[in-house]
C-alpha cells in the first residue's frame, strides 16, 4: 500500500466527498471534516485490511460490472450483565466479525460474506456478489479517502476498559433502589448491556470510512405483588453513552420510574372500546411516529410504490404546524451515526416540512431512483446484512400549547403515556400499538390510569388528524429497543411534543 | 464438516478448563445458505454465505455466563475463553447454576427424524431462479391489474448444530431448510394498498407447495383485503386461522415457562392440574415427528427429549422447565425447549364451521398488539374478514379484540380441520366465542 501524504489525503478527500457527498442545503458549511489519519487504522492493524487487499475484493466484486460495490468490515463486541434475584448471577459476551460484501447493479444487489477476513475467503464471497451483473469488469477507484464527518458520540472511555468490578455495583444498585421504593416490589430483574461496534466501509468510488460506534443500557423490570394480584413494568436508560452516562442520580430516577409504573396498574382499568380523541404524551410515544409514519417515507418502501405515501411528496399530509424530522446528529441518542453503512455521513434530513411533505430517507439505490443525493439512511443490521434505508432518530417539532391544553381540548378520550410492541402495514397505513402506561381523558382533565389496551389507526389519517402540539418536547431517552425491518434490526431513537390526535381506535373489553 | 466441529468443541472446552472453568458446555452452528428475491421479473436480490459460531458456557465456582464468538481464529478464541473465565469468577455465587444431571441426558431416542434432505447438493442455481420466477409469475398472473409490485424469495440452507457438555453429552444435528415465499401489493380505494404474502417453509425440498401454488395464493390473500372497512364495536365469535393461531397462543405459552413461573411473571403458575381451557384445548409437545421442524431427540441442554401432553381436555398438566429454573422452584426439569406444537384438529372445514357462526370475524393476520404473561391480559390488532352465514361480507382493518388468556381459552368452541404444515406449531383454525372486537 502506498502512504499518502497528509496533504495529499486531504486534497484528494476534499475532490472525492465534494464528488459523493450529499450534504443538505440547511447544513452549515463545514459541517463535515476529514478523519484524522491516525484516527483510522483499526481493521489494518488488527486485520492486516489494508487498501491493496480492498481494492483486490472490490475489483473481483464488480469482475461482472456493475454501478458500484462495497465492503463492510465490521468488529462487534457485546457485553451483557444480567441481575436476578438480588444477585448479579449471569453475564453474557458475544463478538461478532466478518464484512459483507455488495454489488449494486441498478436496483438488483448481490451479496456475499465471510467471516474469514483472509484473502481468498474474501475474493470467494465478492465473487457471489458479482454474480448479481453481467457485463464486463469495471474499476474501482485508484485511490480511497478517509472520511469522517462530526462525532456525535465521542468515546473517551471504550466499554473494554471499563473493569467489571465497576459495572457490577451500577447493576447492584439499581435493584436495590427499587426494592427500597416500595414494600410491595417482589422481583426485579436488571440488565446492563454494552456495546462497541467498529465498523469500516470502503466503496469502489473511493470512500473509506471508520467509525466507532458505541451503545449501552441499564434497564429495570419490577413484578410488584398487591392484594394477591402482580403487575410488572420497567424502564430503560441508554443510547450512544459511555460509562460515566450511568450516575448514582440517573439510576435513583430508574428505579423511581421502574416501580412507580409498576405499581400505578394496580389502579388502571381498561378504557371503553370504540374511537375517541388520544393525546400522546411527550418523548417515548414518538415510537408511534417512527412506526405509524417513518417506515412509510423509507424510500424503498416508496420507489417500489408500496408505501401509502408514495405519491404524496409536495403534497400536504399535515397540518401547518407539524414538521418531522428524521435526524442522525443528535448528541448520543440511540438513532445517531457518523456515517450510514455505505459510507454517507450522518445527517439531518426534513420529512414533513410545516405539513408538506418533502421527501423520503435514502440509501445509495433509491437515491439514484429519485436523482436525489442519499441522505445518511443506508443502515443494516450487521456485515451478515445489505443495506436498506431506515431511521435513525425520527420526531415532531414541538408545537406552542401548553400540555394541559392539549389535555383539556380532547375533553373525553385517552392520554397515552407510553406504547410498545408497534406494528404498521406499510401499503395501507395502518398501525396497532399496545399502550403500556396511560390514563382517561374526563372533561379534558387525566384521569384513572388505564392499561392493557391497543390503539389502532392509519398512519397518514393520524397525521392529519393532529390538532394540537404542545410546547414540552422530549427526547427518549432509552436504548434498549430496536427497530425491526426486513429480518434486520436497528437501533433507533424518536422524540414527541405531547400531541392530540383527534380520533383514533381504542381496543378494550367493553363496547 | 461433523469431526471439524468435534474438534472444535473439544478444543474449547480444553480451552475452558485450562482457564480454570469447572464445567462448561459448547455448542457450535455451522450453516450454508442461499437467498433469492425477484421482482420485476429479475433478481433483486442474491445473497449467498457460510456461518459458524461458537457458545460457551461456562460453569465456575458457582459463577455462570455464557460467551458467543463469530471469531473462530485459534488464539483469539483461546484469549476470548480465558477473559471468560476470568470474568465469570467476577460475579455473584448462584448455586442454582450447574450443568444437568447426566442422568437427564440419557434415554435419547434413536429415531430417524428426517432432518436432513439427502437431495440438498442437488439444488442448483439454476432451479432456484426457476423456482422463485415461477412463484411471481403465478402472483403477477393471479393479481392481474390490481398488482402493483410483487417479490418472490425463495431460501435454502445446510446447517449442522453440535453440542457437547464437559460432563459427557454430544449430540450432533444436521438439517436443511428450503423456504419459497411471495409478497404481493394491490391497488385499493384512494392511498391504500393492502399487501400480504403467502409461503412455505420445510425441511425436504419435495415437500415445499409448487411455486404456482404459493404465488397464486399470495395473490388471493392480497386481493382478499380490497376494499377494508372498520366496523362497530360488537361481541361476536372469532376464527383465527391455522397459520396465525400461533402468534395468538404465544402469549399463553409464555405463561407455561419455568422462568416466567420462578420469576412471579406467570398467571399460570398456581393452575397446574387446573382447567385453563375448554375440553378442546389439548396441546401436545411432540419432538418426533419426522421430516417437521421443531424435531430432535435432545433438548438445548442435552436433556432427552420426551413427548408431553403440556394441557389435556383444557387442563394444565406440564410446564416448560429447563434444569436451571427447575433446581430454583424444587421441580423436576422437563425442557426450557418447545418443539412441534401440536392442537388436535378437529372434524370440519373453516367453511362449514362459518355456516353455523352466522356473523363473526375470520382473522387472517395480527398487527402489534401485547400479552403479559403476569395478568394474562391480552389486546392486539387483527386483520380479516367479516362472514355472515358462511359468506364473506368485506374485510376489516384497524380493528382489536383484547381479552384475558384464562377467560378466552375456556371460549375456545372448536378447532378446525386444517392443522398448518409450514411451522413448528402446527395449529389448525381455532374458533372462539364472544369475543369484544374493536373497531368504530
Amino acid at each position: 500500500m502506498t502512504k499518502m501524504t497528509r496533504r495529499s489525503f486531504i486534497k484528494t478527500g476534499a475532490t472525492a466527498a465534494a464528488a459523493t457527498l450529499a450534504v443538505p442545503a440547511f447544513l452549515p458549511s463545514g459541517w463535515y471534516s476529514f478523519a484524522q489519519a491516525e484516527a483510522a487504522g483499526y481493521f489494518e492493524k488488527e486485520f492486516g485490511i489494508t487498501e491493496g487487499l480492498c481494492r483486490k475484493v472490490l475489483a473481483r466484486a464488480l469482475a461482472k460490472g456493475g454501478d458500484f460495490a462495497d465492503l463492510f468490515f465490521e468488529h462487534t463486541i457485546s457485553n451483557y450483565l444480567i441481575l436476578e434475584d438480588g444477585k448479579v448471577n449471569r453475564a453474557a459476551s458475544d463478538v461478532a466479525l466478518g464484512v459483507g460484501i455488495r454489488t449494486v447493479k441498478g436496483d438488483q444487489v448481490g451479496y456475499g460474506f465471510t467471516q474469514e477476513l483472509g484473502e481468498g475467503a474474501m475474493l470467494a464471497a465478492a465473487s457471489t456478489a458479482a454474480t448479481i451483473a453481467d457485463a464486463s469488469a469495471k474499476e474501482p477507484a485508484g485511490k480511497f479517502v478517509a472520511l469522517k464527518a462530526k462525532n456525535f458520540y465521542p468515546v473517551k472511555t471504550l466499554f473494554s476498559s471499563v473493569p467489571l468490578e465497576s459495572k457490577l455495583p451500577l447493576v447492584q444498585s439499581t435493584n436495590d433502589k427499587c426494592f427500597a421504593l416500595s414494600p410491595s416490589v417482589a422481583k426485579v430483574n436488571v440488565v446492563f448491556h454494552d456495546q462497541q461496534k467498529r465498523i469500516l466501509v470502503v466503496t469502489s468510488d473511493g470512500i473509506r470510512a471508520e467509525d466507532l460506534q458505541p451503545r449501552s443500557y441499564l434497564a429495570a423490570t419490577v413484578v410488584a405483588e398487591k392484594n394477591g394480584k402482580r403487575e410488572r413494568s420497567g424502564w430503560n436508560y441508554g443510547g450512544r453513552r459511555e460509562f460515566s452516562y450511568y450516575t448514582p442520580a440517573l439510576v435513583d430516577n430508574l428505579a423511581k420510574l421502574s416501580v412507580e409504573r409498576a405499581l400505578v396498574l394496580f389502579e388502571a382499568i381498561q378504557p371503553p372500546a370504540g374511537e375517541m380523541p388520544v393525546v400522546l404524551g411527550p418523548g417515548v410515544t414518538g415510537v408511534l411516529l417512527h412506526e405509524a409514519i417513518g417506515h412509510g417515507l423509507e424510500a424503498d418502501f416508496n420507489r417500489k410504490k408500496i408505501s401509502t405515501y408514495s405519491d404524496l411528496v409536495g403534497k400536504k399530509v399535515a397540518e401547518p404546524f407539524v414538521t418531522i424530522i428524521d435526524d442522525g446528529t443528535v448528541p448520543n441518542l440511540t438513532g445517531s451515526i457518523n456515517f450510514d453503512d455505505e459510507g454517507t455521513p450522518g445527517q439531518k434530513t426534513v420529512l414533513v416540512d410545516k405539513g408538506i411533505l418533502r421527501g423520503y430517507l435514502h440509501d445509495k439505490i433509491s437515491a439514484k431512483f429519485y436523482g436525489v443525493s442519499p441522505t445518511g439512511n443506508g443502515r443494516r443490521e450487521s456485515y451478515q446484512h445489505f443495506v436498506i434505508p431506515r431511521m435513525r432518530n425520527t420526531y415532531m417539532l414541538a408545537g406552542e400549547a401548553s400540555p394541559e391544553d392539549v389535555i383539556k381540548a380532547a375533553g373525553k378520550g385517552i392520554y397515552v403515556e407510553d406504547v410498545a410492541n408497534g406494528q404498521v402495514k406499510i401499503g395501507e397505513g395502518d398501525f396497532a400499538f399496545y399502550v403500556s402506561q396511560g390514563r382517561l381523558i374526563e372533561r379534558g382533565q387525566l384521569g384513572a390510569p388505564i392499561k392493557d389496551v391497543n390503539i389502532m389507526g392509519n398512519g397518514p389519517k393520524m397525521l392529519a388528524n393532529i390538532i394540537m402540539l404542545a410546547d414540552d418536547f422530549e427526547f427518549h431517552e432509552g436504548g434498549a429497543g430496536a427497530c425491526g425491518k426486513g429480518g434486520q434490526t436497528a437501533p433507533c431513537g424518536f422524540g414527541l411534543p405531547s400531541a392530540l390526535v383527534k380520533s383514533l381506535t381504542v381496543g378494550g373489553v367493553k363496547g | 464438516m461433523k469431526q471439524e466441529l468435534y474438534d472444535l468443541a473439544g478444543r474449547a472446552i480444553q480451552m475452558a478448563k485450562s482457564a480454570g472453568a469447572g464445567d462448561c458446555r459448547v455448542s457450535i452452528g455451522g450453516e450454508r445458505f442461499v437467498e433469492i428475491g425477484y421482482r420485476d421479473r429479475k433478481p433483486e436480490t442474491i445473497r449467498e454465505a457460510s456461518t459458524k459460531a461458537l457458545r460457551v458456557e461456562i460453569f465456575v465456582n458457582k459463577r455462570y455466563s455464557s460467551q458467543s464468538t463469530s471469531d473462530l481464529r485459534p488464539d483469539s478464541l483461546r484469549t476470548f475463553i480465558t477473559n471468560a473465565v476470568a470474568s465469570t469468577k467476577l460475579l455473584a455465587e448462584d448455586p442454582f447454576r450447574t450443568l444437568p444431571d447426566p442422568k437427564y441426558y440419557q434415554g435419547r431416542s434413536a429415531v430417524d427424524l428426517r432432518q436432513y434432505d439427502p437431495d440438498y447438493e442437488k439444488v442448483s442455481p439454476e432451479s432456484r431462479h426457476g423456482f422463485v420466477r415461477a412463484i411471481e409469475e403465478a402472483c403477477l398472473a393471479k393479481g392481474g391489474d390490481k398488482v402493483i409490485s410483487v417479490t418472490a424469495r425463495c431460501y435454502d440452507s445446510r446447517s449442522e448444530q453440535l453440542l457437547m457438555t464437559s460432563n459427557g453429552f454430544d449430540g450432533y444435528q444436521e438439517a436443511s431448510v428450503f423456504y419459497g415465499g411471495s409478497q404481493m401489493t394491490a391497488r385499493d380505494e384512494g392511498d391504500r394498498r393492502p399487501a400480504e404474502f403467502a409461503g412455505a417453509v420445510t425441511l425436504s425440498r419435495k415437500e415445499l407447495p409448487r411455486p404456482e401454488t404459493i404465488g397464486a395464493e399470495a395473490a388471493e390473500r392480497t386481493l382478499a383485503l380490497l376494499g377494508a372497512k372498520k366496523i362497530k364495536t360488537e361481541t361476536l365469535p372469532i376464527i383465527i386461522e391455522n397459520r396465525v393461531v400461533s402468534r395468538f397462543g404465544g402469549g399463553f405459552m409464555q405463561a407455561m415457562f419455568g422462568r416466567s413461573i420462578q420469576q412471579k411473571q406467570s398467571f399460570l403458575a398456581d393452575k397446574k392440574g387446573q382447567k385453563v381451557g375448554s375440553p378442546v384445548l389439548t396441546l401436545i409437545d411432540d419432538p418426533f415427528l419426522p421430516g417437521a421442524l421443531g424435531s430432535g431427540t435432545f433438548d438445548n441442554e442435552g436433556m432427552a427429549a420426551k413427548k408431553r401432553v403440556m394441557i389435556d381436555a383444557g387442563v394444565l398438566k406440564e410446564f416448560y422447565v429447563d434444569w436451571y429454573y427447575s433446581r430454583k422452584l424444587g421441580w423436576e426439569p422437563t425442557t426450557g425447549s418447545p418443539t412441534n406444537l401440536i392442537v388436535p384438529p378437529g372434524k370440519r372445514p373453516v367453511k362449514e364451521i362459518m355456516k353455523d357462526l352466522r356473523r363473526g370475524i375470520f382473522i387472517t393476520g395480527f398487527i402489534g398488539g401485547n400479552s403479559n404473561s403476569t395478568t394474562g391480559d391480552t389486546s392486539i390488532g387483527i386483520v380479516g374478514q367479516l362472514f355472515d352465514k358462511g359468506e364473506l361480507i368485506h374485510p376489516v382493518s384497524e380493528m382489536n379484540i383484547a381479552d384475558n388468556h384464562l377467560k378466552i381459552w375456556q371460549r375456545l368452541a372448536e378447532a378446525a380441520n386444517d392443522p398448518y404444515p409450514y411451522d413448528q406449531a402446527r395449529f389448525p383454525s381455532l374458533v372462539f366465542t364472544d369475543v369484544v372486537v374493536s373497531g368504530i
